[in-house]
């Protein structure tokens, strides 16, 4: 396998009083999109921010391209590119000297930022903005320059917070089709959201945290085979037979979420959808229906993190000294 | 590197671009002369005074003391248009009336008892004026004398021949602007310790503002992940002091062009040169390199402190409120100016030009005043940047963590664990 662009070995990081982070461990492949999946307050930003050296690790490491990260590491933010949860522009300048000073605090000199920077603004729509004051764009406009200023650079990783957050529908699309045009080109993309809808779109790999510690990792076909189960989605067509009797087989079926004309069904470990389609076709029941499902990554998310995890919210993610 | 320079630039280029720079850049001049000249201005009194002598006496002493006041000044201005009235008892009644409805400036109450006595009353609907009330002090004071001298049997000639106006030449003896006159040695210490006051409190604020702009636009997390929180204090601080030195070589270029026109700027009338107060001093290059060398030491020392300040803070309201420690040592250090001025070579005045807090303001005025040996301004330099250092170093580590915060203001004891584990 070839080396992990980022890897993240064991950090914890505590904030007076509660462990924002765990002793969590990740490691990102190179050309490869990654989730960071967790409700809010389960570490995601605490542990971006970390891998973006804003933050200390309190024990652990984070290796960015096989070097350490941190006051003693070598300065490799030439090669990421950061978007953080709050989006942060100066309001005052001009669009374009912003997109300037950002990339050349990403180690780009001027020249060469400008003539990206007149591109990106071209192709994102915002050529005619280019002169005008940053806070006299809308929000939108604004995250668009923000993620210009993001990726001006060409950077081998881009690290997202919430990237989606408060984009609406259209340019989100601009943001995931740019995103997908990066990892063609061989880029690695690390994103964090809470939208598993988003994330099942996007992400190869995924990582799913809370209470800021790992609770399972990896590709995304997998996380789905390991976890939740096979599903089965029957729909009727008039006659039920004897659904129900079969539905409460435990041998067959694990879990049921049934109504009238429609059933979801995870099926117990080892049990063969087969023997359920013969079962109600032989009790007499009339399918419109019946299909082997994946769970959606947002079943899985909450079978793993549970209700409970909404308490979570109440904890301050922005960490108080 | 490289990033630093590109934050000076940024610094620099968004404050000289903005329309407060040049306002404060053409203004600068005319709020500084109005600074000098205006006291003078207003110390004439503000013109021709209209006033009754109301007569009392049965000597034509109130007779001398009308024509005394209509006399015009040696310079040929006329401060008083007095006119005299016999002493009657509804008199004082009706004039106060007059001078309530101001036609008339006041009014002066003399009797016999003022040759005898000294004693003399003005009223008027301002009595504060240092101008009127010293020339009315002069004309009655010098009468007085005259008319005592005379009821004791001397010559009025004599008196009159007795009488010389002293004029005390000052002139300080060694130093950096010797032959300069005490009046200039004064305004150049005050001109000074004004300027330096003014510009580093100005510009640490805009340090201080910067930073919080950064904090509250939350740019600073992006910029954290790029460069050093060190290398961006250093940049910011570096960054508004060019402005300032920009600003200033601007308001020294203006500043002597108004200068050099002094004289149609403020008419034809005597400027506050003849007063002997607020002259223009000859500014040495020495004079300025130390100006210049405590200009950059105070900057740097109380930037850094503004730099802290500011990344302490969460709004710009917490930020008024956390600058006041760092305003008090600021201001206590240009009030105590004023003790300096009349003592510069007293105990208090060379601690102060030592402690590095004040001594940006301090040291400058006891150069102004004269006679400084330069093993004390070494010192005094040596001082104020070996404590930059130190200063700095605890403002970066308050910064490096501050930066990042939000929610509520840092206790003292949060500080100290901040700068301790930064």
């Amino acid at each position: 396998m070839t080396t992990s662009i980022l890897v993240v070995d064991r950090v914890t990081k505590r904030f007076s009083g509660h462990t924002a982070v765990d002793g969590l461990s990740l490691d990102i492949p190179p050309g490869v999109v990654y989730g960071l999946l967790g409700p809010n307050g389960a570490g995601k930003s605490t542990t971006i921010r970390m891998i973006m050296g804003i933050y200390e690790p309190d024990s652990g490491s984070v290796r960015l391209f096989g070097d350490s990260v941190g006051a003693s590491g070598k300065d490799v933010s030439a090669r990421v590119g950061y978007l953080p949860e709050e989006r942060g522009l100066y309001p005052k300048m001009k669009v374009i000297d912003v997109i300037l000073f950002l990339a050349e605090m990403r180690g780009l000199d001027r020249r060469q930022a400008r003539t990206r920077a007149l591109d990106w603004l071209e192709r994102l729509g915002l050529k005619d903005w280019t002169l005008r004051k940053v806070n006299e764009l809308s929000k939108g406009m604004q995250q668009k320059v923000q993620f210009i200023s993001t990726i001006i650079h060409d950077p081998d990783l881009v690290v997202m917070d919430e990237p989606f957050s408060g984009l609406d529908p259209v340019n989100a699309q601009v943001l995931k089709d740019t995103l997908f045009d990066l990892r063609a080109r061989g880029k690695t993309i690390l994103l964090s959201t809470h939208i598993m809808e988003q994330a099942e779109k996007l992400c190869e790999r995924v990582c799913i945290i809370a209470w800021g510690k790992k609770l399972v990792d990896g590709p995304l076909a997998e996380v789905k085979r390991t976890h939740g189960g096979q599903h089965v989605v029957v729909g009727f067509d008039g006659a039920n037979g004897d659904a129900a009797s079969i539905f409460a087989d435990r041998r067959l079926v694990a879990k049921c979420d049934n109504s009238a004309q429609q059933a979801e069904l995870e099926l117990a470990a080892n049990a063969d959808p087969q023997d359920i389609l013969k079962a109600l076709v032989a009790s007499g029941a009339r399918l419109s229906r019946f299909e082997l499902a994946e769970p959606s990554l947002n079943k899985i998310f909450i079978d793993l993190v549970g209700p409970e995890a909404a308490t979570a919210a109440a904890r301050p993610d922005v960490p108080r000294a | 590197m490289r990033k630093v320079l590109a934050v000076i630039r940024r610094e620099f280029v968004e404050r000289v671009r903005q329309r407060w720079f040049w306002v404060m850049a053409l203004l600068g001049p005319v709020f500084f002369g109005a600074i000098f000249y205006l006291p003078t201005l207003l110390g004439r009194g503000g013109g021709v005074k209209h006033i009754v002598v109301i007569d009392g006496t049965t000597t034509d002493f109130g007779v001398q003391i009308t024509a005394r006041l209509n006399r015009p000044d040696p310079q040929g201005r006329t401060s008083f248009v007095a006119v005299r009235l016999p002493a009657a008892p509804p008199l004082e009644d009706s004039l106060t009336h007059e001078v309530e409805i101001k036609r008339l400036d006041g009014f002066l109450i003399i009797s016999d008892a003022t040759v005898d006595s000294g004693k003399a009353e003005y009223r008027a609907d301002n009595v504060s004026s240092f101008a009127t009330n010293g020339a009315l002090d002069n004309a009655l004071t010098e009468l007085v004398n005259a008319a005592r001298l005379e009821r004791a049997g001397v010559d009025p000639e004599v008196v009159k021949r007795a009488r010389v106006q002293i004029s005390l030449a000052t002139h300080k003896v060694g130093g950096a602007a010797s032959g300069a006159s005490a009046a200039q040695s004064f305004s150049l210490a005050y001109f000074m310790a004004f300027i330096l006051y003014f510009a580093i409190l100005v510009y640490g604020i805009n340090v201080m503002s910067s930073v919080l702009e950064e904090k509250t636009s939350r740019v600073v997390e992006v910029l954290v992940s790029s460069l050093r929180p060190f290398q961006l204090m250093l940049g910011k601080v570096l960054g508004v002091g060019a402005v300032s030195i920009f600003q200033f070589l601007i308001w020294g270029l203006s500043g002597r062009l108004l200068f050099a026109q002094r004289q149609r700027l403020m008419g034809a009338s005597p400027t506050a040169e003849d007063n002997g107060i607020f002259t223009v001093p000859h500014i040495t290059a020495e004079t300025a390199l130390v100006f210049v060398a405590y200009f950059i030491g105070g900057f740097l020392l109380y930037s850094a402190m503004f730099a802290a300040v500011g990344a302490m803070s969460s709004n710009e309201q917490e930020a008024r409120q956390t600058q006041q420690p760092v305003m008090y040592l600021l201001v206590a250090s240009y009030l105590s100016m004023f003790a300096m001025i009349n003592d510069p070579g007293s105990t208090l005045s060379v601690t102060l030009s030592l402690i590095p807090f004040s001594s940006p303001i301090a040291m400058p005025v006891r150069w102004a005043a004269g006679n400084l040996p330069m093993s004390e301004v070494a010192l005094s330099l040596a001082i104020l940047f070996v404590s930059i250092i130190g200063v700095t170093w605890i403002a970066s580590r308050i910064y490096r963590v501050g930066i990042l915060m939000t929610g509520k203001r840092p206790s003292i004891k949060e500080l100290v664990r901040w700068v301790r584990t930064a």
